[in-house]
């Protein structure tokens, strides 16, 4: 019994850390429609940047993301004009293949300056843990979860606090409508899309320093984040970290209580369980649309 | 209809352009150079041990070049990509032996990609030692021409370990273990047998679990093991998780009196510098180390350091092993006067071969026989010296293992 | 009108002849190449059947591809057939099998649209990955499947496999060419276009869909199952692989989505070139940057594919000229 709520524990820790990743790739989505299946290498290269300058100039990873951050954000806004605005007809299907093909140029340059030696970022501070009971939970997963409610409140301040969050917002309802009232859509998806870039960092410092990973780890990342964002509805924030949340939980109650065989399992049945009941996820607004 | 007519003729141009001849193969007179194709894994599932293949393989050509090169004939090593995917193992050996006509070919990392490539190769009539594919389904291929270059085959592995348990007096002898391990072909053979000797000799299995190898998380995982607090923990482990795994049980504060993994600690560089200090202690059964005594090993040691840098103990076992196989192919060709491949075949099954890994000979399978069998390793004061069997061991064996850092 | 009737069967002649003839004039390395070519003809075809003329894009059919691979591969194992000519009599009931399967996971799938449809085959493919790792005692799991080896030696043996995915990818064509002029292919067509409409109109889109689906799962799972024949073991990560996923669809997205040549044309492409960057710059690492550099050159510069853009380069060129004449002042 005790060994289940630690699982849970575990599970809410790192469904944080996963609901901070899943929470820019639904951002994405929701503002310019959208699936960017490189989110998870946008991660990994979050991790990799934080991974040198804690190597080369032995910057503790958290503060590293005042630097990567900004970085990432920028780079976002770059990719977001040079590979996605131009996408005209067919652009969700297109931007599936862009954002693949993105992710694999990404792999493919981390690759080539790092290897595919695993690597991990160690703090100092990355074993040590405190005891709850019988139980240890390590300071790792406490500081990541709270990085990550920091940034989510700071997104969900913007997105309702803002006049620019509003134009977000509005962008996300009805494209067109905010052209129409004066929104420039274009600018907004820029944002939209570094905002997204950001938050990939800062799930990467966590992931960084939680898991070995090396430039090909996007993959298994990149499944898990897609099934989250559409079990809490594809667009909505507020249901990609109830559903991060949820998932990692079960998955890791699962691992421990029947197996870790089908604990991976079960994360996709949950989501196939869910959309027959509510096919737009949980959060997600019933619209018909065309891809 | 347009649209089939450039359809049409973009696909004849193409099909056309794409049509070769091909030549017969047949052996490169005295004196002339030789091209040795290898299919690594640099990127994909595998690509963590890939270069390390290749350091090994590069460093015994180089080698034998300055011996005037393989039976005279100067070697060239010609490395592709396979992607760590089926399809382009199967290509890349087709290429490189239908195509550019390789002298001979070398094996690819792990049993999974050796057994379709191996099949390919035995097909075009060409000899295959293989430094990392020594997986029971491998040699059930009944391969003539197969060649598993290691000092045992791999579900052999932690016999040395499961003995030296045994051994132990009484009351010192762990009472309980908890097993983890990889749904591999590599890990799970290991760690089933290991299993069947310990619980033989009166260990109880405390901890049974085997996990996909594409896990994400091993917490989990490791939370179990730790949770079941038992004085022997013994991890069928590739790098991610055998380091996961020990970092989990760090923070737990969870440390078993004996803990042992089947892949991680013996590869150098890339397990210490994510765990320091905290690889005291931990185990690891292993063919070669660097202090080995074994056939040309200090030579090997010496010039890997001058050529990559480092020190001994970053050196992963895999340069080793792709070094050995360079060793025995040579000794072979000497021993049968050519470079045939059909006429090494036949060699290779016959006498003994020796390698920094130690002596070694090949059964009508591909088997490895004859060998001292693998020992167990031990990490100590950041090197990993060979502690079991007493003939080979280069210091006692830590037991309890020293509490972590 | 009749020339280029004529010149365009000529053409169509001369490239079956070529594709027919192939093993005779190459070497095996050569008809290896041409053996996944091939095979990615079929892939890319049977996915345009669903994804180009449904318009639903599925990024999961890997998982039909591994399913029809493991199907067949258990099916001899099963029933203890050697290797030869014979396994190949049972690849049209790995075909039947993986179209069962796709029945159901259609059912389950198409009740979502557009973005969420793509993720929930995703979603499904992942679940057949997981499940071939891990009913080990069915699949082998990890330590993967074996395919029965044939005795055929090294010369010969890529071309038996190479007319196999041939005749698998000329029945994709064929399925394909006979779609499109039917009212079945209009129902799908009209799907594309606005589903709802097609709905209002009396297009049994439920059945439709699932149709196209099925229909387009049960080939692809057919390759697969040969696929497996030929590179005789099959591990869950190699065979129900993203990225064999993702390449079909980018093979149908160059040639042109939803024309019947395009993904012919698109797999003709990039299929050699993959396998031949990845022998030659693989070691450098350099292999994926170039691939996902050619990838977007592709989608940025020909959105719609090389098919639709030729056409209508062609087309333009030839509206300028009885334009330019009639335009022209006395």
């Amino acid at each position: 019994m005790i060994l289940v709520l630690e699982a849970a524990v575990l599970g809410v820790l790192t469904g944080g850390v996963y609901a901070l990743m899943a929470s820019g790739l639904t951002l994405i989505f929701g503002v310019m429609r959208i699936i960017n299946v490189g989110h998870g290498a946008l991660v990994v290269l979050g991790a990799y940047l934080s991974f040198v300058l804690w190597r080369n100039l032995n910057i503790d990873p958290f503060v590293s993301l005042v630097v990567t951050m900004p970085v990432m954000f920028v780079l976002g806004v770059i990719l977001q004009v040079v590979f996605i605005r131009p996408l005209k007809a067919d652009r969700e299907a297109l931007s599936v293949l862009v954002t693949y093909a993105l992710a694999l140029g990404i792999e493919g340059l981390l690759g080539f300056f790092f290897t595919s030696n695993y690597v991990q970022i160690t703090a100092w501070y990355d074993t040590a843990s405190f005891p709850i009971g019988n139980f240890r939970i390590t300071y790792v997963y406490i500081y990541g979860f709270l990085l990550c409610l920091a940034i989510l409140g700071a997104i969900f301040l913007m997105l309702y606090r803002t006049t620019f969050g509003g134009a977000i917002r509005a962008t996300m309802l009805n494209r067109t409508a905010a052209q129409l009232v004066g929104i420039d859509v274009d600018r907004v998806s820029a944002v939209a899309f570094g905002i997204g870039m950001a938050t990939a960092a800062a799930g990467g410092v966590v992931f960084g320093i939680t898991n070995t990973f090396n430039p090909g780890s996007h993959y298994d990342l990149i499944s898990r984040l897609l099934t989250i964002i559409v079990l809490g509805g594809l667009g909505s924030l507020r249901g990609a970290i109830i559903a991060a949340l949820i998932m990692l939980v079960i998955e890791d109650i699962t691992a421990v209580l029947i197996s870790p065989v089908w604990a991976d399992f079960v994360f996709f049945v949950v989501l196939v369980v869910v959309l027959l009941v509510r096919p737009q996820g949980l959060f997600g607004l019933r619209v018909r649309e065309r891809l | 209809m347009r649209r089939a007519l450039i359809a049409t003729v973009a696909g004849a141009g193409l099909a056309l352009t794409a049509c070769g001849g091909g030549t017969a193969t047949a052996t490169p007179s005295p004196g002339t150079p030789i091209t040795i194709g290898v299919s690594v894994s640099l990127t994909g599932d595998f690509s963590s041990d890939g270069p390390a293949l290749v350091k090994g393989y590069d460093l015994w050509a180089e080698d034998v070049n300055k011996k005037g090169g393989l039976l005279g004939h100067p070697v060239t090593m010609k490395y592709v990509d396979d992607l760590s995917s089926t399809t382009q193992v199967v290509t890349n050996y087709q290429n490189l032996i239908s195509s550019d006509h390789v002298a001979l070919v070398f094996g690819p990392y792990s049993s999974l990609l050796t057994k379709p490539a191996a099949t390919v190769v035995d097909r075009l009539g060409y000899a295959f030692p293989e430094p990392a594919g020594g997986a029971p389904s491998v040699f059930a291929l009944n391969l003539h021409s197969l060649f598993f270059v290691q000092p045992a085959a791999i579900e052999d592995n932690l016999v040395s370990y499961t003995n030296w348990l045994l051994a132990l007096p009484a009351d010192q002898r762990p009472k309980t273990a908890a097993y983890a391990t990889e749904d591999d072909p590599f890990t799970q053979p290991q760690i089933d047998k290991a299993r069947k000797l310990l619980e033989a000799g009166g260990i109880q299995t405390v901890s049974y679990k085997v996990y996909p190898a594409e896990t994400t998380d091993f917490t989990p995982l490791a939370l179990k093991v730790a949770s079941s607090n038992a004085d022997a923990v013994i991890l069928g482990t590739q790098v991610p998780d055998a380091i996961a795994f020990v970092k989990t049980f760090i923070t737990q504060h969870y440390n078993p009196k004996t803990l042992i993994e089947t892949a991680g600690p013996d590869q150098g560089a890339q397990y210490s510098d994510k765990l320091g200090a905290n690889t005291e202690g931990i185990m690891v059964p292993a063919g070669w180390t660097s202090g080995s005594q074994a056939f040309n090993n200090p030579t090997f040691v010496a010039e890997y350091i001058a050529k990559y840098g480092g020190t001994a103990a970053d050196i992963s076992a895999d340069s080793a092993e792709g070094y050995s196989v360079g060793q025995v192919v040579e000794q072979a060709a000497t021993k049968a006067g050519s470079i045939d491949n059909q006429k090494l075949i036949d060699t290779l099954h016959t006498g003994t071969y020796q390698t920094v890994q130690g002596p070694m000979g090949f059964d009508s399978v591909g088997r490895p026989q004859g060998g001292v069998g693998v020992f167990v390793e031990q990490w100590q004061n950041g090197n990993a010296v060979f502690v079991y069997p007493a003939a080979v061991a280069a210091a006692q064996p830590e037991y309890p293992k020293h509490d972590w850092q | 009108m009749r020339d280029r009737r004529v010149l365009m069967l000529l053409g169509l002649v001369a490239v079956l002849a070529v594709a027919l003839l192939l093993p005779a004039i190459s070497d095996s390395a050569t008809t290896n190449i041409a053996v996944f070519t091939v095979m990615y003809v079929g892939l890319a075809t049977a996915w345009n059947i669903m994804g180009g003329y449904t318009g639903y894009i599925s990024l999961g059919h890997a998982g039909f591809f591994g399913f029809g691979s493991y199907a067949l591969g258990l099916l001899l194992a099963k029933l203890g057939v050697a290797g030869g000519y014979e396994p190949f009599l049972f690849v049209p009931v790995a075909g039947v099998l993986t179209a069962v399967l796709a029945a159901v996971v259609g059912w389950f799938a198409l009740r979502t649209r557009a973005a969420t449809f793509v993720i929930v085959t995703i979603a499904f493919m992942f679940m057949l990955q997981l499940l071939a790792e891990n009913l080990t005692s069915l699949t082998g799991g990890g330590a993967g499947l074996a395919f029965p080896n044939p005795p055929w030696r090294g010369g010969f043996f890529n071309i038996p496999f190479y007319y196999a995915m041939l005749a698998l990818a000329l029945v994709g064509v064929a399925a394909s060419w006979w779609i499109r002029r039917s009212k079945f292919g209009l129902g799908l067509l009209a799907i594309r276009d606005d589903e709802d409409k097609a709905l209002a109109v009396g297009v049994p889109a439920g059945a439709f869909k699932l149709t196209a689906f099925v229909i387009s799962a049960a080939l692809v799972g057919m390759i697969g199952g040969v696929y497996g024949y030929y590179v005789t073991f099959i591990y869950p990560q190699f065979v129900v692989d993203p990225l064999i996923g993702i390449s079909m669809v980018l093979m149908v997205f160059l040639g042109g989505l939803g024309t019947l040549w395009g993904p012919v044309l698109g797999a003709l492409i990039l299929e050699p070139a993959q396998l031949w960057l990845a022998y030659n710059y693989g070691v450098s690492r350099l292999y994926l940057v170039l691939y996902s550099a050619v990838f977007l050159l592709v989608i940025l510069f020909m959105p719609r594919g090389i098919i639709p853009s030729a056409s209508e380069l062609i087309a333009r060129r030839r509206a300028r000229a009885p334009a330019a004449r009639v335009g022209a002042t006395p």
